[in-house]
């Protein structure tokens, strides 16, 4: 989004000189408002005002990077409060903590079973992004020794949690060229931390006691020349979490510069079924980390599946696999339905098929995740998609009869279907909800 | 679409003759009338037949019969200043100003009445030379008005810019100029500034008027326009408008959505 003509107007100097070419300040802020202009026409602009005009011009949440290779971690360049206005664009990372108090061994146990809390959802491999070690001893020795352990044990960018400088300097010697990220910068350490965020070009957490502390310390670290930020207001508190987080989000969009960087969420309840009931809140309202202690995958299978279905992009229909879904246990002689692979649809069916009683077989057609009419009205859903599913799917060598039902809103393609596929084709009704009732009339009857 | 209902004004007959009787029916009867037809605001005008030392108080009994008739805000019209501030000092709620143009005297006057009272102000893009033609020359002197009011702290929401649109006979190629100037309008600021519009004075003296300011409400919406000044006898307008908040996603659709839009 451009500048509008009101906020470049404020930074003009407003003594109406007309070195610029225009008749007035406000005649020359229009003009650049409208890309007519360049800030470099006005002689008389102060140094403050570029600055401030060119960071008004950047996106409102910076772009932030984690790590190194393959398993990067990307955040930030979020531009809405509620994702049906357009889309949340990169997803919560989840990280988890490994305490430098543990013993080598236990360590390097806990790390494997981070690297495990990997899941297969909708055909794709999700899994936790960081690995956060907290310097709990307070000995800067054994902080070092624990990152090297992790870092040896794991592909993931990890989040170094200490605030002491020192123990942070010796970390980074280990890890540094990894660009894991520090966390964190506070009002007290935030010379030194910054020093060392720069040194290595790492992200680094700015950690404030509240939104007000928050503001002015990113400011400072700014003003040292760093702007690869990740914020933290200090809240712990779910309720706290919540308020911070949903006013960091809405002033960054409002442009207020020292909250336009991605955040970290530590979720601290000791109770399991809360810690995790608090993680969603996170994902949900904004968080650009969120920091557990539970290595459980039953804990983090949910998270992961809330997150991927929070960060999908709404304006884009969500589609299951196209492949044979088996519905209760079917058997050779157990019938086979047709449909198109828009989830909302397919669950529409398999919901319905479910309700019969009559264990089946789903066959969703990829229509690039259209309804069945859609698919229908725009050429994606023809007997010729569907022949060639019934043929490569496998479905024939899974039933002993040749009988297929498809939705009754395309009864049309009935006869070319059979045609093309030798398949028997029964039209069944145009709504799945009467699927029990059709099978009872007319399979096996 | 904020509608304003244009018909509590002393041009009209009607409320001239309640205005010299001091006979409040007819003022109560529109007010109620407008209120049922989906008004936001009652645009309240004593009309140029009122002596400008009586204004004042005729503004003070007109706002105050308004109110008292219905649950609505006023939208105090006059080109008289202390005819202005008498309707605001016995208003109930927030008023609108109707209005300051982008002349710097009148905004001098207006802005901080505005600021005082915590009123909504409707800001003319015109000055003394008259109203403008092409939509950059309205734009420029929308942005002098955006600009004083942001001076005065007054919020972007509470700034109505009216771009003013001419008779369509006499004027015809104001329309394109106006519906430009309403879209540049909306990127002078952040949040933007709201803009308005005096729709009857688009079919001044034209044949099938209602056609006409139907037709030209619907495009200005499209070009952003946030609120209107109109006749709401006409209930084809208030289903174009319905419609038209549909089309633009303000309002969630339902079939019902013609029901919906009057039922507030």
């Amino acid at each position: 989004m451009g500048l509008t003509g009101l906020e470049i107007f404020k930074q003009l100097p407003k003594t109406n000189c007309k070195d610029c070419g225009h008749p007035t300040c406000l005649a020359f802020a229009m003009a650049m408002a409208a890309g007519k202009a360049g800030l470099d026409q006005c002689p008389h602009v102060s140094e403050a005002a570029k600055e401030a005009l060119g960071a008004a011009s950047a996106p409102p949440v910076a772009l932030v990077k984690i790590g190194t290779g393959e398993k990067e971690l990307t955040l930030g360049n979020e531009t809405v409060l509620f994702r049906h206005d357009k889309r949340f664009e990169h997803p919560t990372g989840i990280a988890i903590t490994v305490s430098d108090t543990a013993g080598e061994e236990e360590i390097a146990a806990r790390v494997g079973q981070i690297n495990k809390l990997v899941f297969d959802r909708v055909g794709q491999l999700h899994s936790v992004n960081l690995v956060a070690v907290t310097n709990d001893s307070g000995d800067a020795d054994k902080f070092a020794a624990a990152v090297k352990v992790v870092a040896e044990n794991t592909a993931y960018p990890l989040i170094l949690i200490t605030e002491d400088t020192a123990a942070m300097e010796k970390a980074l010697e280990v890890v540094g060229s990894k660009k894991p990220l520090l966390c964190g910068a506070t009002a007290a350490n935030y010379e030194g931390m910054t020093a060392l965020a720069k040194k290595y070009e790492a992200p680094m957490v700015v950690k404030g006691a509240d939104l007000n502390g928050l503001a002015e310390l990113v400011e400072k670290v700014v003003a040292l020349g760093y702007k690869q930020l990740i914020l933290d207001s200090g809240a712990r508190e779910v309720h706290k979490v919540l308020a911070d987080q949903t006013q960091i989000r809405r002033q960054a969009l409002k442009r207020f510069r020292p909250f336009g960087y991605p955040t970290i969420t530590f979720v601290t309840n000791e109770d399991p079924i809360q810690a995790v009931a608090d993680a969603t809140v996170y994902i949900c309202k904004y968080a650009g980390i969120v920091v557990l202690q539970t290595a459980d995958p039953a804990d983090i299978l949910s998270l992961i599946t809330l997150r991927l279905n929070i960060y999908t992009d709404p304006q884009k229909p969500i589609a299951v696999e196209s492949k044979i879904y088996e519905i209760g246990n079917p058997g050779p002689d157990s019938p086979v339905y047709i449909t198109t692979n828009f989830s909302l649809t397919y669950f529409c069916v398999a919901g319905d098929v479910e309700a019969s009683r009559v264990p089946g077989y789903i066959l969703p057609v990829d229509t690039d995740g259209i309804s069945v009419l859609t698919g229908w009205a725009a050429g994606k859903f023809t007997a010729e998609k569907i022949a060639e599913m019934l043929k490569n799917s496998g479905i024939a060598e899974k039933v002993s009869h040749r009988k297929v039902i498809i939705p009754g809103g395309v009864a049309v393609l009935s006869g070319k279907l059979q045609e093309l596929s030798g398949w028997e084709v029964l039209v069944g009704p145009r709504e799945s909800a009467g699927i029990p009732s059709f099978l009872k009339q007319r399979w096996n009857a | 679409m904020i509608l304003i209902g244009e018909r509590i004004n002393g041009m009209f007959k009607d409320i001239r003759e309640a205005i010299l009787n001091k006979d409040p029916e007819p003022v109560r009867y529109w007010a109620k009338r407008q209120y049922e037809n989906c008004a936001a605001y009652l645009d309240i005008n004593t009309g140029p037949t009122v002596d400008p030392k009586d204004q004042p108080a005729v503004m003070e009994w007109l706002v105050k019969v308004a109110q008292e008739t219905v649950p609505l805000p006023c939208c105090i019209d006059s080109t008289n200043p202390e005819a202005i501030e008498a309707g605001l000092a016995v208003h109930k709620g927030k008023a609108m100003i109707n209005s300051t143009s982008a002349d710097q005297w009148k905004m001098d006057i207006y802005f901080p009445m505005a600021k005082k009272y915590n009123a909504a102000i409707i800001g003319l893009a015109m000055n003394e030379k008259g109203v403008p033609k092409s939509a950059a020359d309205r734009v420029a002197l929308a942005m002098e008005i955006v600009v004083n009011a942001d001076a005065h702290g007054i919020p972007m929401e509470d700034l109505y810019i009216d771009p003013l649109m001419l008779p369509c006979n006499v004027a015809q190629d104001h329309g394109p100029e106006v519906l430009e100037a309403i879209r540049q309008i909306k990127t002078l600021a952040a949040p933007p500034p709201r803009t308005t519009l005096g729709l009857s004075n688009s079919s001044q003296r034209c044949t099938n008027r209602h056609l006409i300011n139907r037709t030209f409400l619907i495009m200005c919406m499209a070009a952003g326009l946030d609120s209107a000044i109109a006749d709401l006898e006409d209930q084809e307008l208030l289903d174009a408008v319905a419609a038209a908040n549909i089309l633009l996603n303000k309002d969630i659709y339902c079939d019902s959505f013609l029901k919906t839009f009057r039922q507030r």
